[in-house]
């Protein structure tokens, strides 16, 4: 076994020689030369600072001080059953697969449901290597994707989803995080390949269950073929003491079609990021996110799009509140290479600060490389209009009242693109438990 | 109904009202008309509650009420209608909700269970056929991408399933071509009641020959320079609004 760390100077901070001794204590396997070019990269770069371009406005200095052990696997039996591990309703048919802390619990015996095939990462390893490499390639910008390098190296199973049909029925991955100490760390790996013609929703619900949360350090790869289309849905619903890095890599052929909605109501931590490649002519992708901040919470959302062919387009629309102290950071960015012309982008992101003491960052950018582009960008944060409040109560509605609709109301624009009824509702649901007056909104619904 | 005793108020620091004294009866329908500037959308403003606007003197009683103490809500409740000058869009609300939300705040405010779905849809239907109003303002967002006589017609159709006793309409005709107005004017006519009174802010006289005043008031400097009846908005049409200064002056 070739070992990285007996040539190279003991990493620096607890959390970096943690890791390294997770990884020092990972059997072998097919990918173990790509793990370990991972591996590398990741602790030469090290912790991300606010030096770093993309985590200026998050600091994670409390975590190098940790000494990360990976949480363990738990069967599929010894978690509890409730209410909030159920994002969608029986009428949409959905199916769905339990992930604990990243190791998943199969439900069927032939790998098939709802017409999508699933198998097991470290079967697919063990079996066909080489379908995993396809999907597990060199990133482009490990700055932004540090937390994937780690994923990469350390993640020891997850789910490879082939959909190779048009699926009606959403499919949802229920991740749960559940830790059986303060220090623990789980690397959930989703690996989502929709065929040529294919189409179908998934659904990944992030929560976490018992005392102790990991840290989660999870990715999901989707792979569009030509004329797919897929949406994907990704809500984190953790708790105030839930740390989550997430990423997810789009990778999109000819005329394919994604539609992604990042949904952020919960955990203490959170920083989401997408980066998509539109490679081909004619792919599309609608990216929503809803990043609702409150108590101390602290949501950052760092989005990359590249349009790398002609006639690609990305519309990107995030919505962001922030009440109490809590404080939300979006930031996108949409880089149009040499050669892509005729492309379309646009970026929309608007923040709605709800108390003197929560913040809001946000920053669209643009990196143009072609001539005959489309693209618009626009960012505003503010706080609720008076004039919509002052016409509101002089129609006789009560403060509270008013303050939630027009809440509701900013966040509307992402809620109306949901294409599964259920899911829509849920999230719905679990967005108004957060807002102010939560019982008079239920009403209007 | 109404009683404005010596009232006073300040916009951004800056002195509008400055010592407006009306009475109206229930009944009646009063016209306040003035030049640019007057203070008269203030004066609409203030009596609708808005918090920006700072009263620094004087008192307004209201059905009894003492109007001033009240939040903006409950006035509304109270019976207070305010039809806006310029209605604003609240993208994301749509018109129905805010429109029923606003009958079971007044219902309940007055003891009276909240209303009956259907009972409600198929009054403001019948309220929109009378308004001239198209369908889709059912299902669209408050005022959201509607004409200037769109909104207008939706203060007005707000007006009749809420009841108010006093309906205060801020320029209701600014904006407006003949057809809408008259839609509106017939709107504003079929509120008429005994128990009930409307107060008329207009620039223009165009608009009285549609809704007859009992009374109607010239503000100015942000008093009532001069009261009449209906004949003194024709004369003021006559001959300008510098006629009531100059002679308020001689």
């Amino acid at each position: 076994m070739s070992r990285v760390l007996q040539s190279a100077p003991p990493p620096p901070s607890a959390a970096l020689r943690s890791f390294a001794a997770q990884w020092q204590a990972r059997p072998a396997d097919a990918l173990t030369p790509l793990r370990e070019q991972a591996m590398q990269r990741f602790l030469k770069l090290g912790l991300p600072t606010t030096h770093d371009e993309t985590w200026r406005y998050t600091n994670l200095r409390s975590l190098a001080a940790r000494h990360f052990v990976d949480a363990p696997p738990m069967a599929r039996n010894e978690i509890e059953p409730h209410a909030s591990l159920s994002l969608i309703g029986k009428a949409d048919r959905a199916a769905s697969l339990l992930m604990v802390n990243g190791y998943p619990t199969m439900p069927v015996a032939d790998g098939l449901i709802n017409g999508i095939e699933v198998y097991s990462l470290r079967e697919v390893a063990r079996l066909d290597p080489g379908t995993l490499l396809r999907f597990l390639e060199p990133l482009p910008d490990p700055d932004l994707q540090r937390w994937t390098l780690l994923n990469t190296a350390l993640y020891v199973d997850g789910l490879y989803l082939k959909i190779t049909g048009r699926v009606p029925m959403p499919l949802v991955i229920l991740h749960v995080a559940t830790g059986d100490g303060a220090d623990n760390i789980a690397y959930p790996r989703v690996i989502i390949e929709a065929t040529a013609g294919s189409s179908a929703t998934i659904i990944e619900h992030h929560v976490a269950q018992g005392e102790h949360t990991p840290l989660s350090d999870s990715n999901t790869h989707i792979t569009l073929g030509r004329d797919a289309q897929l949406e994907h849905y990704a809500v984190y619903a953790t708790g105030a003491g839930a740390t989550h890095f997430d990423s997810l890599n789009i990778r999109q052929a000819r005329d394919s079609r994604c539609k992604q909605f990042t949904i952020v109501l919960g955990g203490g931590l959170v920083r989401t990021g997408i980066e998509a490649q539109l490679s081909e002519p004619g792919a599309s992708l609608d990216s929503h996110a809803l990043l609702v901040g409150y108590e101390a919470r602290h949501v950052d959302c760092v989005n990359v799009v590249t349009h790398a062919a002609p006639d690609t387009r990305s519309a990107q629309t995030a919505r962001a509140i922030a009440s109490d102290v809590s404080r939300v950071i979006f930031n996108s960015k949409v880089i149009v290479n040499a050669g892509a012309v005729h492309s379309q982008s646009q970026q929309s992101c608007r923040g709605l600060l709800l108390s003197p003491s929560a913040e809001i960052d946000t920053r669209p950018q643009l990196e143009i490389h072609t001539d005959e582009v489309k693209a618009a960008h626009g960012a505003t944060v503010g706080r609720l209009d008076p004039n919509m409040l002052f016409y509101m109560l002089s129609r006789g509605l009560d403060r509270a009242t008013a303050q939630s609709l027009l809440v509701y109301a900013f966040l509307a624009d992402v809620l109306t693109g949901m294409s599964v009824p259920s899911a829509r509702a849920s999230i719905e649901n679990a967005l108004i438990a957060q807002l102010p007056d939560s019982q008079t909104l239920r009403k209007f619904r | 109904m109404l009683t404005i005793t010596d009232l006073h108020a300040r916009v951004a620091g800056k002195d509008i009202l400055k010592g407006v004294n009306l009475a109206i009866r229930p009944g009646e329908i009063h016209a306040i008309m003035g030049p640019n500037g007057s203070g008269k959308s203030t004066l609409a403003q203030v009596l609708a509650g808005r918090e920006d606007y700072e009263v620094t003197q004087g008192s307004v009683s209201f059905a009894g009420l003492d109007l001033l103490a009240l939040p903006a809500e409950q006035r509304a409740r109270a019976g207070l209608f305010l039809g806006f000058q310029y209605p604003v869009e609240i993208p994301g609300v749509n018109n129905v909700y805010l429109l029923k939300a606003a009958l079971n705040a007044k219902r309940t405010a007055a003891g009276e269970p909240e209303v009956d779905a259907y009972e409600f849809l198929t009054l403001i239907r019948q309220k929109m056929k009378f308004m001239q109003m198209n369908e889709s303002f059912l299902t669209r967002g408050v005022n959201e991408g509607f004409s200037g006589g769109e909104k207008k017609r939706n203060e007005v159709l707000q007006m009749l399933v809420l009841e108010p006793k006093l309906a205060i309409l801020d320029e209701t005709d600014s904006g407006l071509d003949i057809d809408a107005l008259k839609v509106v004017s017939a709107g504003v006519n079929s509120l008429r009641h005994p128990e009930r009174a409307v107060l008329l802010v207009t620039h223009y006289q165009r608009l009285l020959d549609y809704i007859v005043p009992d009374h109607v008031h010239v503000l100015s400097g942000g008093r009532i320079m001069r009261s009449g009846d209906k004949t003194l908005a024709h004369e003021l049409e006559r001959r300008g609004y510098d006629w009531v200064l100059e002679s308020q002056v001689a």
